[in-house]
């Protein structure tokens, strides 16, 4: 008898990535030969490595998980469904370190088995070389001479169409979809990648490094012989310009006078006292700085400001966990004011994956729709400005995006 | 008080005003614009202000006057001018601030301090801001009214890069007054398409600066990435080059080279086998045993 795992509800290898938030699966027979009764109870469980990933299994979308999962199924091929996810703690390391197993529970027999990657955005100064490396060889080729499709990226955060994503409720949510395009674009090149995130308030030894996001020199950053971002080109410029203020130095200290992870979370339980965010530790964190991290227009030009961003993002994804904060539904969870500019409303789609051109939103819509993703169906290809709240699929759980925090639970 | 004497009370401060410390922010701008205070206590507390200058102009102009008041410590000077760079991030209620954020930006570009200087030309490079390009060009075409050094000027011409930066380029990689300048010149000319001749020329020369050589593969891989190609596998079947350009070339091979070309070409899969044993640098063999693996199946 052989039996076929479907993870994310899906045969499709690359489907095969989980996180903390369960993923709908499904296992069905797939050969008959050697069933006796019209169903055969199958043990599922997972198999790991020492530091590799681990996942957890669970029958329906609601319950505790487990270490494994037993389950009667049809030998006519009907499908049962299953949830998996990742164990909190335990990320994978690599694609594929993690192996799902179906065994015939009264046999053992191996009757089934996929590799799966719990793909966790974690933080960038721990990240291991094999993470940094496969990382930083997706960005310099989704930037490739600064002509491949990191331009989009670049083109979409600018100061003609910062109004759109800044100074407004809607620029947590807005930036939670642009690093999820921009990762899904990075995924379609290494699907192992996950976007990680710097933690400003904390210093970072391992990513300020010749082999990572490099060593700033006079202004301008330099890459060792062997890091593909030493070719980083945008707006035809060679380079990065970006260089530590008043003698900070990112990689032993935290920025100075940006606030720290827990005085972001006590800004207020409500989102309009949260998203005073955006000035300190946000706007703080950009201006640390000299170069094009310092402000709006040539922010996105270095890679850097991606990983800002991505822990802007975790906060606020710390702060919806501590405070229950994922339904759309909730005042709290938004600042529903009816004098929010467009874009900025729940119920708005987001420029410039909505396509929309013409005042009030900008000129042009660079990139096109939202990168799709063979894991979940959320947030489409037009999100909402509610599309981003509930990004783990708890209080819907078709909402999920399909990126979890290496230290932000689900539930 | 004078400059001099802030900075000793600074040395001095209880630092009684965390960073960050959650506190009013009535309170905070209070501290923030006391001439009195310490510097110490006001960089903290200018550190809190951002949203208050967008919603009060009267908190704007007491922070822009920060900015401008020449007896003032530097160290606050430029706090209060990354209280404004912050704001300036929202972008919506900044609009009303924006018309004087820059005025102050261009009286103070020319300012005594030259670190204030240098901050406020960041600022308006970043802006595409014309005064500011006007100010850069002019310093590097004449070193006597350079208000920054000419590495930075170039730097930030490179924000907004116009025909008439490239021949000043041009004229500071031929008459360099730094190796840092050539350096920012030779990056910013990375756009130039014309340029591309210069960069093949640097790139192949081994007795040029292994920086330049690397910027120069960079910038080849910008503007004819064909050329690169053919310079990286030359370089790699070049027993006499060295490591670190090598490492240069190999990586641009793997990374933005055909596969299936690279694949098939024996005598450059040999050739970073060796390298792949001989390298001295235990990164460099490690490059070229990924990249032998990755090419050889």
């Amino acid at each position: 008898m052989k039996v076929e795992l479907q993870i994310n509800n899906s045969s499709n290898a690359s489907a095969r990535f989980v996180s903390w938030a369960p993923s709908p699966c499904r296992v069905r027979v797939i050969d008959p030969t050697g069933a006796t009764s019209p169903a055969t109870k199958i043990e599922i469980t997972g198999k790991s490595t020492a530091t590799g990933g681990v996942v957890v299994f669970r029958k329906s979308d609601t319950g505790a998980f487990s270490k494994s999962l037993s389950t009667a199924v049809p030998i006519n091929g009907t499908s049962v469904p299953f949830f998996v996810a990742g164990r909190f703690g335990r990320p994978s390391l690599s694609n594929g370190d993690v192996t799902i197993e179906a065994r015939n529970a009264a046999t053992n027999v191996l009757v089934g088995a996929v590799r799966v990657m719990v793909r966790i955005r974690k933080n960038a100064n721990s990240l291991t070389p094999g993470e940094r490396d496969r990382f930083v060889s997706a960005f310099a080729q989704l930037n490739n001479q600064g002509a491949g499709r990191f331009a989009d990226f670049r083109n979409m955060h600018t100061d003609v169409s910062s109004p759109q994503a800044h100074g407004a409720p809607g620029f947590l949510p807005w930036h939670r979809a642009y690093l999820l395009d921009l990762e899904r674009e990075l995924q379609a090149i290494d699907p192992s990648v996950a976007l990680p995130y710097w933690r400003f308030d904390e210093a970072a030894p391992n990513l300020f490094t010749l082999d990572f996001f490099g060593v700033s020199n006079a202004g301008t950053v330099q890459f060792s012989n062997t890091n593909p971002l030493q070719f980083w080109t945008t707006d035809g410029v060679q380079g990065i310009i970006r260089g530590p203020r008043n003698n900070w130095n990112p990689a032993t200290q935290p920025g100075p006078t940006v606030i720290t992870e827990a005085q972001t979370l006590a800004l207020g339980t409500q989102y309009p006292a949260f998203r005073g965010m955006e000035g300190n530790p946000h706007g703080t964190a950009h201006t640390r700085w000299d170069g094009y991290i310092r402000q709006i227009g040539t922010a996105a030009k270095d890679p850097l400001f991606f990983l800002l961003h991505c822990n802007v993002d975790r906060l606020w994804a710390k702060w919806q966990r501590l405070n229950g904060r994922f339904d759309p539904a909730q005042a709290a969870s938004y600042d529903s004011n009816p004098a929010n500019p467009i874009g900025h409303n729940l119920v708005d789609t987001m420029w410039p994956w909505n396509g929309i051109t013409g005042p009030p939103r900008p000129p042009t819509a660079p990139g096109g729709a939202m990168a799709p993703s063979t894991c979940v169906s959320a947030p489409g290809a037009s999100p909402r400005v509610r599309s981003s709240l509930d990004y783990q699929g708890s209080i819907i759980a078709t909402s999920r995006l399909g990126f979890d925090y290496d230290d932000v639970r689900f539930a | 008080m004078t400059t001099k004497k802030k900075a000793a009370k600074s040395s001095k401060s209880t630092g009684k005003s965390k960073p960050g410390a959650m506190r009013s922010t009535r309170a905070a701008m209070s501290v923030a614009t006391n001439a009195h205070g310490t510097v110490k206590e006001r960089v903290a507390a200018l550190a809190e202000v951002p949203l208050a200058v967008c919603e009060s102009d009267k908190d704007l102009q007491a922070v822009l006057n920060v900015v401008r008041n020449k007896e003032e410590a530097v160290e606050v000077r430029l706090a209060a001018m990354d209280t404004l760079a912050t704001a300036a991030f929202s972008v919506i209620a900044f609009e009303s601030c924006r018309k004087d954020y820059i005025a102050t930006l261009r009286e103070v570009a020319v300012d005594p301090d030259p670190q204030i200087r240098e901050s406020a030309l960041g600022l308006l490079a970043g802006l595409k801001d014309g005064f500011a390009q006007k100010k850069l060009l002019d310093g590097l075409k004449n070193p006597d009214k350079a208000l920054v050094p000419p590495e930075k000027a170039l730097q930030l011409l490179s924000y907004d890069v116009h025909a008439e930066s490239y021949a000043v380029a041009r004229d500071i990689v031929s008459n360099p007054p730094s190796t840092d300048a050539r350096r920012e010149a030779l990056r910013l000319l990375a756009a130039d398409a014309t340029s591309a001749p210069l960069f093949e020329k640097l790139l192949r020369d081994k007795d040029e600066l292994r920086e330049v050589r690397q910027i120069s593969a960079s910038a080849l891989h910008a503007l004819k990435p064909e050329k690169l190609q053919e310079h990286a596998r030359e370089m790699l079947l070049d027993t006499s080059e060295y490591e670190d350009i090598q490492a240069t070339s190999l990586t641009a091979l793997t990374q933005f080279g055909d596969d299936e070309a690279v694949g098939k070409d024996k005598v450059l899969l040999n050739s970073v086998d060796r390298l792949s044993n001989k390298a001295k640098s235990a990164r460099y063999k490690k490059s070229a045993r990924q990249f032998v693996s990755k090419y050889a199946k």
